[in-house]
């Protein structure tokens, strides 16, 4: 099981754009890397230009699952992983990576930000130590308000 | 270390398509359909005796063809016959095949090819000239340990690169058989490498059939072994006379055998592992499957039965009285081991998962594997 992709976006009006992100393509072959990343980093764009705000979703896009959570204030993260990692970890690791950045990145920089002028740099970190979903969340089964929350699991 | 191709349609500069970086080799797409004809052609005319390649020639275009398509069982054929005759190195067959690998994991050719290639090997660690011939230049125990062990590298990297690699695994099981000669060291540390690795792969049918296939083995080697102890303690019996030489190599090896590997302790674990994972990761049809096979093998290891003909025989010997024969089969008819595994265990596990999961797929698999269980063990 694995996470590929980690990513914090702005979901503004009309666009849509990339805050921060952070990447593993470690387990890709070595010449796919590149091209596997611009696929991820278009993917997740995508996903938050088409979910609603305040709105939670697993959508699976070829051998991968991507999921959204998009806050009510805009702030949108994206986890790219693959079909064995637990669902529940990857939206406790999107409501703490969000929460983590809207404190730390003030949110008149949201609208206007990217990659280069962002300064918030745990993504990486997150990423590596979240890959292996026991080690990073032992409370994994205590997520009692996340499944109120509806989530919608969209085949394509 | 590893070979892929570089998505790259059309020739944009006027220069080679071979790419070296960190020591990753790469083609570029777009000349793979001149090249593969051409060193394709090339080889067929060879093979129908219309042009002559030597020997270097013949490497190297095999070589490349595998590399562009590793299925091409005439090439892979073209090298055997090399090797045969002296010109190639076996090894260097070996690591081709693992370079083959890194870009089609799953490739049929090139996991028998290696098992042929093993097979060579093998054949020449008996005869004497091999220390001359200086391949690796070990002692021939040291040789194959260091051979198996790569295999399991090769193996798991290839199973790492592909779901469900039924052709990778079933390579390793062969190398154990053939190689490894299913030894308790070999099974044992196989367990245990591949503990972690099932853990995060929990999906993956043939990775827990392997150590399925591990768990079995083991129960037959303890069956073996325990066959000899009560083949000797039997002699004994008869021969009063003959018990001290009987307790030299024979006995004692299985018994040391025996001592090493505590299987209902192992198959326990084995269950321990598939709960854990089970309540960890919800849905995976895979771990409970899992789960019955090892059940199942635990129920039915004539291990277990074994080990109560053994402990009987002990009672025997010990005391000559009838009062004491009563009181030994009084122990083992308690079966210890039946009721560490006992499906009481696994209702109540089932009864937890059921009232607290909310995963529909998770709910289906622990209601067909409760069915199994009143089936199977008709309780």
């Amino acid at each position: 099981m694995r996470l590929y992709s980690l990513s914090v976006l702005y979901k503004g009006d009309p666009k849509v754009h990339l805050l921060k992100a952070a990447y593993d393509v470690s387990t890709f072959n070595f010449f796919q890397r590149s091209s596997v990343q611009e696929f991820m980093t278009f993917t997740s764009q995508l996903i938050v230009e088409r979910s609603e705000l305040g709105s939670r979703a697993s959508v699976k896009e070829q051998e991968y699952l991507c999921h959204v959570y998009v806050r009510n204030d805009g702030l949108a993260g994206v986890v790219i992983a693959d079909n064995e990692y637990p669902q529940r970890v990857c939206f406790t690791l999107l409501d703490k990576v969000l929460d983590e950045f809207s404190r730390q990145v003030s949110k008149i920089d949201w609208p206007s930000g990217s990659p280069a002028t962002i300064s918030y740099a745990a993504l990486d970190g997150y990423l590596s130590k979240f890959q292996n979903p026991r080690d990073a969340d032992p409370m994994t089964r205590v997520q009692a308000e996340l499944d109120e929350t509806k989530i919608i699991l969209v085949r394509r | 270390d590893e070979i892929g191709l570089i998505p790259c349609p059309e020739a944009r500069y006027n220069r080679s398509p071979i790419v070296l970086v960190e020591n990753k080799l790469g083609v570029e797409s777009w000349c793979v359909k001149f090249l593969l004809p051409y060193v394709h052609n090339k080889l067929l005319l060879y093979r129908q005796r219309k042009q002559w390649l030597n020997k270097d020639e013949l490497i190297d275009i095999t070589c490349t063809l595998l590399l562009l398509n590793s299925d091409f069982t005439t090439a892979w054929n073209v090298r055997k016959e090399l090797i045969l005759s002296g010109t190639l190195n076996p090894l260097k067959d070996l690591h081709l095949g693992k370079l083959a690998l890194t870009k089609f994991p799953k490739s049929p050719e090139t996991w028998i090819h290696r098992r042929w290639v093993l097979q060579q090997l093998i054949q020449e660690n008996s005869l004497p000239s091999l220390v001359t011939k200086g391949n690796l230049g070990a002692a021939p125990v040291e040789r194959i340990h260091r051979l198996v062990q790569e295999e399991m590298n090769v193996c798991s990297e290839a199973a790492g690169r592909y779901p469900s690699n039924y052709n990778a695994w079933s390579h390793r099981i062969w190398v154990l058989q053939h190689l490894g000669k299913l030894t308790v060291k070999v099974l044992l540390d196989e367990l245990s490498s591949t503990k972690y690795w099932v853990s995060v792969h929990v999906s993956d049918h043939s990775g827990f059939h392997y150590r399925q296939f591990l768990l079995k083995s083991l129960i037959g080697r303890t069956v073996t072994d325990n066959n000899v102890l009560v083949q000797n303690q039997m002699v004994n019996e008869q021969n009063p006379s003959l018990q001290k030489e009987e307790e030299g190599a024979g006995a004692e090896a299985a018994c040391a055998d025996e001592q090493s590997v505590d299987l209902p302790r192992r198959l326990e674990e084995e269950l321990e592992l598939c709960t854990e994972l089970i309540d960890t990761y919800p849905g995976h049809e895979t771990l409970w499957c899992h789960s019955d096979e090892t059940l199942n093998n635990a129920h039915h290891s004539p291990a277990t039965s074994h080990m109560a003909q053994v402990m009987d025989v002990d009672g025997l010997n010990e005391s000559s009285s009838k009062q004491g024969y009563t009181q030994e089969t009084k122990r083992l008819k308690r079966a210890p081991m039946q009721d560490s595994l006992g499906p009481e265990m696994e209702y109540r596990f089932i009864d937890k998962v059921l009232s607290t999961c909310r995963d529909a797929d998770q709910a289906r698999f622990a209601t067909a594997y409760r069915k199994w269980l009143v089936t199977f063990l008709g309780q």
